[in-house]
């Protein structure tokens, strides 16, 4: 075979500290079956300290929000309750189950699109609410008024900044208003003085590009002044989220695979995916074309590091940096982290169904899971499973490094893991499990599904007590007795 | 010399020897070609006017120049256009040098920033957005000229028919042992290259590309150069890649030792030449030529440098800075809280200095305050005092962290009476104090 194309997933000690232990894992997929998600409530609270480290460090006040859409998980959110942490939910479904966790009103803001029973629980409650455009903000005076509900608190979603100098160009959001019809808006808003108050504004930008979002940002500081000159009291100004998460423990591996995936494409070497597959990139007469489709998945500046990159930066038309203008100007400052939030708070685990060799020599492992357990490859993101071997089995003395393709429980060609072969220190055998580290944001349970009648992945809670590890049912998980630090 | 027009002063540029003792080569003569010294500064020129050239003689009027860079070829580009009396566009991933963004617009150029990647992918969208640029500007001929440099044949024959043979006349008919080029968009290399081994089959040519997560202004790391139309691998008999930091080294050899005032491009050609040809020279009895490309200058890299290599700027400490403060100097600062100083404005009608931004400040303020913005009162600082010692002054900043120093420092300096407001202008908002906007 040739030297195997590693991407070794980053594991922080909690979470290599819950792959290290076999037995456990192994025990728990013997009771709960195949595949088991489970989550880590002690790690997100951690990551709340980081981001709020963030704040400090810049002396800025302001919120951090969890964007619950990140995990189903009812453990997380409860250990979340019990944290500073505010909550960013996306529809009813996630409002009631924050509610039902135990975040107070004051703590949740609704965004994205709504309907009208999530305005009016949200109102009702007391809760925040992101407007994405003017009719939104009609539909929910139009409640507060009908029903007598108290004055809704609101945030202005923008779009469409402006840049100063170059053009900034961004990809068109189908979420928020232009920012060149604040002016309307804010007629609304006075229309609607009765039942509404503002409280901020906010813009999320689905780019990892920092010019863009800082050119929202200084956009927004900006509208906060007009605000005020109309007479408006906002206090916030809420940047969203995307801050992003680094996957893979090594920046050579990635580098390194992903020349060879070069190579690959151009025909330069043995294919590293199944049929040839180039991830967007193609070859047109010997030159590369097309755009890698992969999330970056080495990305040391992420997470609470890319938050204070992007509050580092200067603003092209006012010149101080951005943490400055929002400290000096008084405004609070909101993150929405979803992904970066849940960063090492999780893994997927599979069973080994078979293990065996193609006529033309690729070895294809089975899974008891599919591809929509563990939506990796879907997200763009390649990393490489934690080879888990059952207890008592055979020294791995003596073995190979082996490059394999991940295949799914379902009956259908399309069923892959993963599209590319993935390399594994050792050839897996049945019984063996291979753990989807790192998986609980957007990969864990966002695209499961009953196709076929299989079933969806339980999911348990793990923490740790006198230094081993514990679990319980996600829906019975309470952050009593049941944190690391026993209070 | 006398020319008609800047545009033929294009070319020609020196070829010069690099003393042995600097390089340490025994063996092997080693020549720059000075590319730095064409009119715009770099040898983009060469490629940016022969690709402009059959546009203008068509009668390109009113159409829009547009080129993917952000750099060299976009400078020259923009010249040339303007000179013209065409608009011209650039479309960049990134502006990554600054210095070279401002002289852009300074020069009238108009410039596109593509959108960086999304945070949630869409696998359904594989087209990257250079590609749709592409589509956009063939489908519209009529309002635009793409001239296209990593595709554009005309980029290599500039060289093949110009630099090329420039260096086979300056070295009395012959065609250097070895030639040493940064691949960008390949063009100077590949006709350098072609107009060489025309001559002499047997010139050696090394190409160097970027470590791959290294940024060197002008050159591809080794992924990247297969998105070069241009590129063909069989141009070089070896392509080896250079570090950033490689490039800066080699680069202060030549502004420093050299007299030659090169970017990180030419810098990181000659590092690359001198690793190659060391490694050659200590097998060699007879003597050989090598001749390497000295792309651009180093003006423009001044704040590459200064992300990179901080300590190569170093600047004299100046008196009286906030970085000069001790532990002692800051015990010995007088701060006092909102109520107090309420108090004390109200009784003594100290000079109140905001020390936030000036739109802040606009924005709300303290009533009576006035405005010298942090970075104004530090250099007004370096200066002495700018008010008597015994004019009473409360500064006050976003959170009392920084008027804290200065008033240290303003102690330290010598002023009787200056105090500091604790927790700055937000304290000072969160106990009710009134702001105004006057």
């Amino acid at each position: 075979m040739t030297t195997p194309l590693y991407l070794t997933p980053r594991l922080e000690d909690r979470l290599a500290s819950l792959l290290d232990d076999p037995d456990f894992l192994h025990r728990l997929t013997h009771a709960l079956g195949s595949p088991l998600n489970i989550v880590l409530p002690d790690q997100i609270a951690e990551n709340v300290e980081r981001f709020r480290a963030v704040h400090d460090r810049h002396r800025l006040s302001g919120t951090v929000y969890y964007a619950h859409k990140a995990n189903r998980s009812s453990a997380l959110v409860r250990r979340l309750a019990d944290t500073p942490a505010h909550i960013d939910i996306a529809s009813l479904g996630e409002l009631q189950h924050a509610l039902g966790s135990g975040f107070s009103p004051d703590r949740i803001m609704a965004t994205g699109p709504k309907n009208p029973e999530l305005l009016w629980l949200a109102a009702r409650t007391g809760v925040s609410v992101n407007l994405d455009s003017v009719d939104e903000l009609h539909l929910l005076a139009d409640l507060v008024t009908r029903h007598r509900l108290p004055k809704a608190r609101v945030l202005i979603r923008l779009s469409d900044f402006e840049s100063s100098g170059t053009t900034v160009l961004t990809k068109r959001s189908r979420f928020g208003t232009p920012v060149g019809r604040i002016g309307m808006f804010l007629d609304a808003l006075e229309k609607h003085r009765d039942s509404t108050e503002l409280t901020g504004v906010a813009y999320h930008l689905d780019t990892i590009g920092l010019a863009e979002k800082a050119t929202a940002l200084e956009g927004c500081v900006r509208v906060m002044r007009e605000c005020a000159a109309r007479g408006f009291r906002p206090r916030a100004v809420d940047i969203g989220g995307g801050f992003g998460v680094d996957y893979l423990a090594d920046g050579a591996q990635w580098e390194a695979y992903t020349s060879e995936l070069t190579n690959a494409v151009l025909g330069k070497r043995p294919p590293l995916t199944w049929q040839g597959h180039g991830y967007g990139l193609r070859s047109e007469a010997g030159t590369l074309r097309g755009a890698l489709g992969l999330y970056p998945a080495h990305r040391p500046v992420s997470g609470p590091r890319y938050l204070d990159e992007l509050l580092s930066q200067s603003s092209a038309s006012l010149g101080r940096p951005l943490a400055t203008l929002l400290l000096e100007n008084l405004h609070d400052l909101h993150v929405e982290p979803g992904r970066a939030l849940v960063d090492q708070c999780g893994a997927v685990l599979a069973r080994v169904l078979e293990v065996r060799d193609t006529p033309e020599g690729e070895c294809v492992v089975r899974l008891e899971m599919n591809a929509s357990d563990v939506s990796l490859e879907e997200h763009g993101v390649l990393m490489d499973p934690v080879l888990v071997r059952r207890p008592g089995a055979p020294s791995t003395a003596g073995t190979n490094p082996t490059g394999a393709y991940l295949i799914g429980n379902l009956c259908l060609e399309a069923d892959f893991i993963t599209r590319r072969m993935v390399f594994l220190p050792h050839r897996p055998e049945v019984g063996d499990l291979l753990a989807f580290a790192n998986t609980a944001g957007y990969f864990m349970d966002f695209s499961a599904d009953h196709a076929l009648h299989q079933p969806i992945a339980r999911k348990v809670a793990a923490y740790r007590t006198a230094g081993t590890w514990d679990w319980c049912l996600d829906e019975n998980y309470w952050p009593i007795s049941r944190t690391e630090e026993s209070r | 010399m006398k020319y008609d027009s800047i545009t033929e002063v294009i070319g020609d540029t020196p070829l010069v020897r690099i003393a042995p003792e600097i390089h340490g080569l025994d063996n092997i003569d080693l020549y720059a070609k000075l590319e730095m010294l064409n009119p715009f500064g770099s040898v983009k020129d060469r490629a940016a006017w022969n690709m402009l050239q059959p546009h203008l003689e068509r009668g390109g009027a009113d159409r829009t120049v547009v080129e993917l860079s952000s750099g060299n070829t976009a400078k020259a580009l923009a010249v040339l256009a303007a000179m013209h009396g065409l608009p011209f566009k650039s479309v960049t991933n990134r502006m990554k040098v600054p210095e070279i963004k401002d002289l852009l617009l300074l020069l009238g150029a108009e410039i596109e920033e593509l959108p960086g990647q999304a945070e949630c992918l869409d696998p359904t969208n594989t087209e990257d957005p250079l590609t749709k640029i592409h589509q956009l500007l063939s489908a519209d001929t009529a309002s635009y000229v793409h001239t296209d440099q990593y595709y554009n044949e005309r980029n290599i024959e500039a060289h093949r028919n110009s630099t090329g043979p420039e260096i086979i006349k300056d070295l009395g008919g012959h065609a250097p042992d070895y030639f040493i080029a940064a691949v960008g968009t390949a063009g100077s290399s590949t006709g350098c290259a072609r107009a060489l081994r025309a001559h002499d089959p047997d010139t050696s040519v090394v190409g160097l590309v970027a470590h791959k997560s290294d940024f060197i202004p002008g050159i591809r790391n080794i992924d990247e150069v297969h998105e070069v139309g241009l590129f063909d691998p069989g141009t070089y008999d070896t392509i080896e890649s250079v570090s950033a930091d490689e490039a800066i080294d080699g680069m202060l050899t030549l502004v420093r030792r050299c007299g030659m005032l090169a970017g990180p491009t030419g810098g990181a050609a000659y590092f690359g030449a001198v690793r190659h040809l060391r490694a050659v020279d200590a097998q060699l009895t007879d003597r050989r030529t090598a001749v390497f490309i000295v792309c651009d200058r180093v003006e423009s890299y001044m704040s590459y440098v200064h992300k990179r290599r901080p300590e190569l700027l170093r600047r004299p400490a100046r008196p009286n800075s906030l970085a000069s403060l001790t532990d002692t100097d800051l015990a010995a600062a007088v701060s006092i809280d909102t109520p107090a100083a309420q108090r004390w404005i109200e009784e003594t009608r100290p000079l109140v200095v905001d020390l936030r931004g000036s739109f802040a400040f606009d924005a709300l303020h303290i009533p009576g305050s006035v405005n010298i913005v942090d970075e104004v009162f530090a250099e007004l600082l370096h200066g002495g005092m700018p008010f008597g010692r015994n004019q009473p002054v409360l500064l006050a900043c976003p959170v009392g962290e920084q008027s804290a120093k200065y008033a240290a420092l303003l102690t330290r300096m010598g002023h009787g009476d200056v105090r500091s407001l604790t927790g700055g202008v937000v304290a000072w908002r969160d106990a009710g104090a009134p702001l105004v906007r006057d």
